[in-house]
């Protein structure tokens, strides 16, 4: 009996292992599988879902098996996944900029070069710039966001202001008036540095100009230039006349636009994909952009930011052309669904009913069509291992730990 | 079955599965970080091989900070042992002596260990948060305003104060692992020493501590050991910041493999933690021998 027992338990196991080894095939289906970073907390989460039912409704033999991570830990996933592309899904979430061309490099990405073609008229090619590698496309831009500058009029009001300050001496001047009545300017999130750039990259870019800082973001200028040593400077300024919360060098972004959400600070400066959210708050804000710091190099107009999230093909998936059609597809609704919940800034020409997008957004999505000229993220633009020696000198400057010409100096030493 | 056990072939199918699954999970992945160790490599291109260069610029570069992230770790080794020891060892002697609610003390000092340190990571940052955080609060409430800080923000006190709660979670582990060996002395032994009129510390001194001397030489391997290799609480807390204050090998190590793409230098350092955890679980046991 025991005998009998062990040998139906054999059985039983060496089934089920087997199993595990079929493939899904559910019925006439082809599964695809897609990694991204829209966890049910994110923003973008709703239209992910949206893109997705559409996108199997539209293709009844596709299924999407989608997941969601976690921003930080979806870096360290798909950067490990590289190293072994046969655990790559077929579809995967990534930034462009260096981000992707580490992966376009590599190999690991698919080029969607003839899959892009039918999709052409309704995504200029100048959403393609930042993922494009020696002339081959390697993803398909979803949104496109830019540093904006948030305001609370309420408490912008309560320091005799009536609208967002235009120039820099009369941000100066409202800061000063905010501080006088007790009010916090600004909240910036000191745990998590790249919260930090959203500040200091467009007083650099302001002081700069844009033209110049994509071209030491690039690798082909030089960090020593003494204006951005001025722009350092200014930033720090700004902190010890205390237009920024001293806390926030402990706080994650999270709480920062917490407390700017609650009315605790007057500005907040981050990425447009918080309009959605800003919008839909409680009270009155208006967005802007920094103003300008040398009006000789640089115009209101230069923005920091472009087209960055994006959709890429790994190049081992055995249904690639398949699944370079499913992203455009998908990207291009979840860049739909994405505007009008204000998750972000449409990187494809709208061919549907934009009356009920926020107003925020609107605006944001106006200062991006008037836009003079755009710097991709600082931490984005260039690869890994220099992009966090530059968020590493940048801590040290919001630290005040070193000020602008140590900054350069240190910059130019470390990466030219 | 003794027939079965004097045949080597048959011990050896029996040992075979658990030896695979020990290859293949610790003994590979740690042969691959040392191969990985000699070359300069981002986790998708070509590898270019470096020899040792990438242990000399972990030894001698302060852009990376490694020296700076080992003293961090030897320091929160350091306090495991004149701080978390001794605590525990007070406690598993107090709860050992049978006292009232002992199995509800026992539980509640061991409950921080069963709780997922993410929980705990988020539960200190809220006692640590500057503006609503219990720390800040009672300070405040005690008129005692010039001593809060931004805790975890400020780089001059950050490290103590992710030391606090790294240090804490343990207690409990290292109380139950004493707690059993307390347990274990023979009641004969106490009451001879009792009846030869020594005291609660002399019993303690004389009898307990010489038994439970291996189980303490085990607390304290754990705890130097896991004070080389702690990163979750410290990730959760500050991911090493402010400025770096509270990095330690293994928020460098990640640092480097995943946010820098420097597969090299990050298995690098994961070879150097072996080490130290190897050479120091050695030194330790050399030392309780000598005093055996």
């Amino acid at each position: 009996m025991k005998k009998v027992l062990a040998m139906a338990l054999s059985a039983v196991m060496a089934c089920s292992m087997a199993t595990s080894f079929v493939p899904a095939d559910d019925g006439e289906k082809t599964t695809l599988t897609m990694w991204c970073i829209a966890t049910e907390s994110d923003a973008n989460h709703p239209a992910y879902v949206k893109a997705v039912e559409e996108y199997e409704a539209a293709h009844p033999d596709i299924k999407i098996e989608w997941e969601a991570f976690e921003n930080e830990s979806y870096k360290t996933k798909i950067k490990a996944a590289m190293s072994d592309p046969s655990t790559l899904p077929d579809i995967f979430f990534t930034w462009s900029g260096a981000f992707l061309g580490d992966f376009a490099a590599a190999g690991t990405a698919y080029c969607l070069d003839e899959a892009y073609k039918p999709y052409a008229e309704q995504l200029p090619e100048v959403m393609l710039q930042n993922s494009t590698y020696d002339g081959k496309h390697y993803a398909v831009p979803l949104t496109m966001n830019i540093v904006t500058l948030f305001a609370n009029m309420d408490l912008l009001a309560e320091a005799g202001y009536d609208h967002v300050p235009e120039t820099y001496e009369e941000l100066t001047a409202c800061c000063d008036a905010l501080v006088e009545k007790g009010i916090v300017p600004f909240g910036c999130a000191g745990k998590e540095t790249w919260c930090v750039t959203e500040y200091l990259e467009p007083i650099i870019e302001k002081t700069i100009g844009y033209e110049e800082m994509n071209e030491i973001f690039a690798g082909r200028s030089t960090w020593n230039n003494p204006e951005i040593a001025t722009a350092v400077d200014t930033l720090q300024e700004m902190i010890n006349k205390g237009y920024f919360d001293p806390n926030g060098i402990a706080l994650g972004n999270d709480e920062v636009k917490a407390n700017f959400l609650a009315g605790k600070t007057a500005f907040y400066q981050n990425g447009s994909w918080n309009c959605g959210e800003v919008n839909d708050a409680e009270g009155n804000f208006q967005a802007a952009l920094f103003p300008v710091m040398n009006s000789e190099k640089a115009t209101y107009g230069q923005v920091i930011g472009g087209p960055n999230d994006a959709l890429a093909v790994s190049a081992s998936s055995p249904n690639a052309e398949l699944a370079a059609e499913a992203a455009f597809e998908l990207g291009k609704e979840i860049c739909h669904y994405g505007y009008l919940a204000g998750s972000g800034l449409p990187a494809w020409t709208p061919d549907y009913d934009i009356s009920e997008v926020k107003p925020l957004v609107a605006d944001v999505a106006e200062m991006v069509a008037n836009a003079d000229g755009m710097v991709l993220f600082g931490d984005n633009a260039m690869s890994a291992d220099p992009a966090n020696t530059y968020l590493d000198y940048v801590a040290m400057v919001y630290g005040c730990e070193i000020n602008g010409e140590e900054f350069v100096e240190g910059l130019t030493g470390d990466l030219g | 079955m003794k027939k079965i056990y004097s045949n080597k072939l048959h011990i050896l199918i029996f040992l075979l599965p658990a030896l695979i699954l020990f290859c293949g999970v610790l003994i590979a992945p740690l042969g691959a970080s040392f191969y990985y160790s000699f070359f300069k490599w981002d986790g998708m291109g070509p590898k270019t091989f470096l020899g040792f260069q990438n242990y000399k610029e972990l030894f001698s570069s302060n852009a990376i900070g490694f020296m700076k992230a080992l003293r961090n770790s030897l320091l929160l080794a350091l306090f495991s042992v004149v701080l978390q020891l001794p605590l525990a060892l007070g406690l598993a002697l107090t709860l050992g002596k049978k006292i009232k609610g002992e199995r509800v003390f026992l539980s509640v000092y061991f409950m921080p260990v069963l709780i997922s340190t993410v929980v705990i990571g988020q539960l200190w940052l809220k006692i640590y948060n500057p503006d609503y955080g219990i720390l800040n609060v009672a300070l405040r409430s005690m008129g005692l305003e010039s001593l809060t800080r931004i805790w975890l923000g400020d780089k001059k006190v950050a490290l103590a104060a992710v030391f606090v709660p790294t240090l804490w979670q343990y207690v409990g582990y290292h109380m139950l692992l004493l707690y059993a060996g307390v347990k274990s002395v023979p009641v004969e032994l106490r009451e001879a020493a009792m009846l030869d009129g020594a005291t609660d510390g002399q019993v303690n001194r004389y009898i307990v501590l010489p038994y439970i001397k291996p189980i303490l030489r085990v607390s304290v391997i754990f705890a130097i050991t896991g004070s080389l290799k702690s990163f979750d609480l410290i990730y959760v807390l500050t991911n090493g910041g402010p400025l770096h204050a509270t990095e330690v090998p293994s928020t460098l190590m990640i640092n480097m493999l995943f946010k820098r793409n420097r597969y090299g230098m990050g298995s690098a350092i994961a070879v150097m933690l072996i080490l130290l955890c190897f050479a120091f679980a050695l030194l330790i046991n050399a030392i309780f021998r000598g005093e055996d």
